[in-house]
């Protein structure tokens, strides 16, 4: 697929973010922040309940990429944590080409990155570098 | 206290087994591609690459003196140098690259950066990750 600027890439809608998720996320990475596990430990942050990890929204702003140029063309990617995830919450990812620059085999594509939730808000922001092979 | 910038801490090796790609795309139910499998030479997707997950969060965040309960995750930069894939070996090294007090509406923050390098055992960095993390007073 020989991405141009202007270029969406195809939109992910994520199954809803839900406990069972956030419990593989918690086995997955080792992370033993409770945070994402116990409503009672969460409430003494501040939060109305548990909450999942970050790495669901650097994640899926990353699975719009790579579903779209492969794992392999990425370069770079850089996700900007803006709002928590609750469990249940359905994600949107929004992935637009911005800028194209030579590369020394093909071009170097700049990805914008945009992660909101069912309600709009948006919860993650960045970019990624991804190499395109020349045509 | 470990929280001056410039602090490594000592490496440790981590191996892509092929169960913990398989956990963490379990979690997501979204493929890094379509028919994507985590098996051994397949190209680790690109969030998968986190200190909690590579090193492991304690030494972390007991040398960063992190409450938990204040401590918000916000973000993360990773650089893709050369391809990592499923089964291979990887030496992981954190440093603390940045730390910056800010002061907020609810009182003073605490930015601090991670930087993570992993590397073969050849010196051949094969990828950087840069975390960001936000303390409460």
């Amino acid at each position: 697929m020989a991405l141009q600027i202007g270029d969406e890439l195809p939109e992910i809608v994520t199954p809803p973010v839900d406990r069972l998720r956030i419990a593989y996320m918690t086995v997955a990475m080792r992370d033993p922040n409770l945070v994402h596990v116990e409503d009672a430990y969460a409430a003494k942050s501040g939060l109305p309940s548990a909450i999942a990890h970050g790495t669901f929204v650097t994640s899926y702003a990353g699975a719009a990429v790579s579903r779209a140029v492969g794992v392999d063309a990425v370069r770079r990617i850089r996700v900007d944590v803006t709002a928590p995830v609750f469990p249940g919450d359905v994600l949107r990812t929004h992935a637009v080409v911005t800028a194209s620059e030579p590369a020394p085999e093909g071009r170097l594509l700049t990805v914008d990155l945009t992660v909101t939730n069912q309600d709009g808000v948006r919860v993650g922001r960045g970019t990624a570098a991804v190499e395109q092979p020349a045509a | 206290m470990g929280r001056q910038v410039g602090h490594r801490f000592p490496t440790r090796e981590f191996t892509v087994d092929p169960v913990r790609v398989e956990e963490y795309v379990l979690a997501l139910g979204v493929e890094p591609e379509p028919g994507y499998r985590a098996e051994p030479g397949a190209v680790v997707p690109p969030g998968f690459f986190m200190y909690v997950t590579t090193y492991g969060a304690e030494p972390v965040h007991d040398a960063l003196d992190f409450d938990m309960l204040r401590t918000v995750y916000g973000g993360t930069e990773i650089e893709y140098r050369h391809p990592v894939r499923v089964g291979d070996r990887v030496l992981v090294t954190p440093e603390i690259s940045a730390v910056t007090e800010k002061d907020g509406k609810s009182g003073r923050l605490t930015f601090v950066e991670l930087t993570t390098e992993y590397t073969r055992e050849d010196g051949t960095v094969v990828l950087v990750e840069r975390s960001n993390t936000v303390q409460r007073s």
